[in-house]
């Protein structure tokens, strides 16, 4: 009754839309002042905090020398550091692009769904959001461990005759990601093909475009927002889920997250933990970046 | 016809293997034997012993106590936002939109360490305060998202009918505007609520030496190596889990539900 999606919002009603700093300005805005201290200090300051800290340096003991260096980001520049930057980039990377290889399909197929059944396979989709996601890891330890059910399977029925080694690799590691963050691409991409004209699918096959150019003409370049949307949701957190690696991994691969978490805590020297953290937080604006460039058109925000 | 049934098999592999991992761990926290080796009969000794452990008790209290005080102040919070970024000029709203955004988009172990940084210089002890405050930082977004995209969907005539009958803002925003948004901060409330008890990243650096929530310890019990007490754990966690959704689909009707937004 009150609500209508089609009237007028009531978003329209409000603003004063003059410019310059008149009181009648500073007093419409002053109640948003709480909130903005409230991120502003929880938020801003500690990555200003984090900045500063890079650029210092420890003593032994672990205790901050506040003296300014660029060490921590000399460091990061060693082989050995580059090496774990490069395992991170390819780890999102591949994350993104297994999560887009299997999930765009059961996008489209969930779009194509009759109505009823659409919304059931969409809560089959977004329910695992709401399972613990260490569960959600420790699963595959139980599937592929060296006496886990894949093996067992495998050897009762004689398809193998010595357990498979398949835990603590890079693939390990992958699979666990890509399961953990596919919701968040199927949903992007879902988005997309849902709201695809299909006048302009139909037009396509009246003029004798196949099935297969109808696709590669039509529907992906118009889901390519929801293809962008997608890869950013999973490419940030796949850089930092640090369990998933020392889980699925065993330390085996070392990647930014794993570092930064024992640089902080075991390893007590927080200057260069921060200078990595820094280092993440470029690699996410880069992608944002690019995120902002391939989806300069499309007004939704990434998070909408 | 084919093609239905190319898709009807693929959605069902798709699905089966996104469900396997979490049956596979509730089946296993029922067997006797400590390996996952073999199944040797069902047991529920593991889940009794998961009511002695005192320490798995005293994360749990602190979980939940943490969730709920989280999810309170992210309810309050956001809701507030979302209901003053429709009163404030554009460039505001944008700034409150910004730094709504920047929780988000920071990966959570770089959140975490900044979050250990501050409040570690500021001598604060960690514990059930660090916790709820760290929270809330990604939770409050959420519920600012979900609400705001309720108020785009108010009438402005009921408004303007209020404003004609000589309502002030104050009243307006108490009468109308907060028992229309109420079912999406409910909704966005109960998702801080399992945001907050799955928080394994964050919680790792704010909890206390001794107040640590129970995702940070079946964590390090975890590393240690795989018992069944972590599968019974993790089922009962699950069975919480879908309460909670149950709770939403309940509360949720008029609001819509959680899996909409």
């Amino acid at each position: 009754m009150f609500l209508g999606k089609k009237a007028e919002p009531y978003y329209s009603l409000k603003r004063n839309s003059g410019k310059g700093y008149n009181m009648k300005r500073v007093k419409q805005n002053l109640p948003s002042l709480p909130i903005i201290a409230y991120f502003s200090v929880l938020v801003g300051i500690p990555l200003l905090l984090v900045a500063v800290l890079s650029f210092l340096s420890r003593d032994s003991l672990g205790n901050i020398i506040f003296e300014f260096s660029l060490d921590n980001y000399k460091k990061m520049l060693d082989p050995v550091y580059l090496r774990v930057f490069l395992n991170s980039f390819s780890l999102a990377i591949f994350t993104g692009l297994i999560t887009l290889l299997i999930g765009y399909p059961v996008a489209y197929f969930t779009a194509s769904l009759e109505r009823k059944m659409r919304s059931f396979v969409i809560l089959l989709i977004m329910l695992p959001f709401w399972i613990s996601s260490l569960l959600r890891t420790y699963g595959w330890t139980i599937l592929l461990g060296n006496d886990g059910l894949i093996n067992n399977i495998l050897l009762f029925f004689n398809v193998i005759d010595k357990p498979l080694n398949m835990m603590y690799k890079f693939g390990t590691v992958l699979t666990g990601t890509a399961y953990m963050l596919i919701p968040f691409m199927i949903i992007s991409i879902y988005n997309s093909v849902d709201k695809l004209d299909r006048s302009l699918l139909e037009a396509s096959y009246d003029l004798g475009g196949g099935k297969w150019k109808t696709f590669f003409n039509i529907t992906l370049p118009l889901t390519m927002p929801g293809i962008a949307r997608g890869f950013t949701l999973v490419f940030i957190p796949a850089l930092g889920l640090y369990f998933i690696s020392d889980l699925l991994g065993g330390g085996n691969t070392m990647f930014i997250g794993n570092l930064i978490n024992n640089m902080a805590t075991r390893g007590r020297n927080r200057p260069l933990a921060s200078a990595f953290a820094i280092g993440m937080i470029l690699l996410v604006i880069l992608v944002l970046y690019i995120y902002g460039r391939v989806a300069k058109n499309n007004k939704e925000s990434l998070y909408q | 016809m084919k093609q239905k049934r190319f898709r009807t098999f693929y959605l069902s592999l798709f699905f089966i293997i996104l469900y396997v991992p979490v049956l596979s761990v509730v089946l296993y926290s029922f067997n006797k034997s400590s390996s996952t080796a073999y199944w040797a009969g069902f047991t529920l000794d593991w889940y009794r012993e998961l009511f002695n452990d005192r320490i798995i008790l005293e994360a749990f209290k602190v979980s939940i106590e943490v969730a709920l005080l989280t999810s309170v102040l992210s309810a309050i919070i956001g809701t507030a936002s979302a209901i003053i970024s429709i009163y404030v000029t554009k460039s505001t709203e944008k700034t409150i939109n910004g730094l709504m955004f920047l929780p988000l988009i920071v990966p959570e172990v770089a959140l975490g360490v900044s979050l250990l940084i501050f409040f570690s210089s500021l001598k604060l002890p960690f514990g059930t305060f660090t916790l709820v405050i760290s929270h809330s930082l990604f939770c409050v977004p959420y519920v600012y998202i979900m609400v705001q995209l309720r108020l785009k969907e108010i009438n402005i005539s009921i408004i303007e009918a209020a404003k004609d009958l000589g309502a002030t803002r104050w009243q307006i925003i108490k009468t109308i505007i907060l028992p229309l948004v109420m079912p999406s901060t409910l909704t966005a409330s109960l998702l801080a609520l399992a945001m907050s008890l799955d928080d394994v990243i964050i919680s790792t650096y704010m909890a206390g030496p001794t107040t640590t929530t129970l995702p940070v310890h079946i964590f390090s019990m975890m590393r240690v190596g795989v018992t069944p007490k972590v599968n019974a754990l993790c089922t009962l966690f699950l069975v919480g889990t879908f309460l909670l959704i149950g709770i939403n689909q309940i509360i949720g009707k008029k609001g819509g539900n959680i899996f909409e937004n």
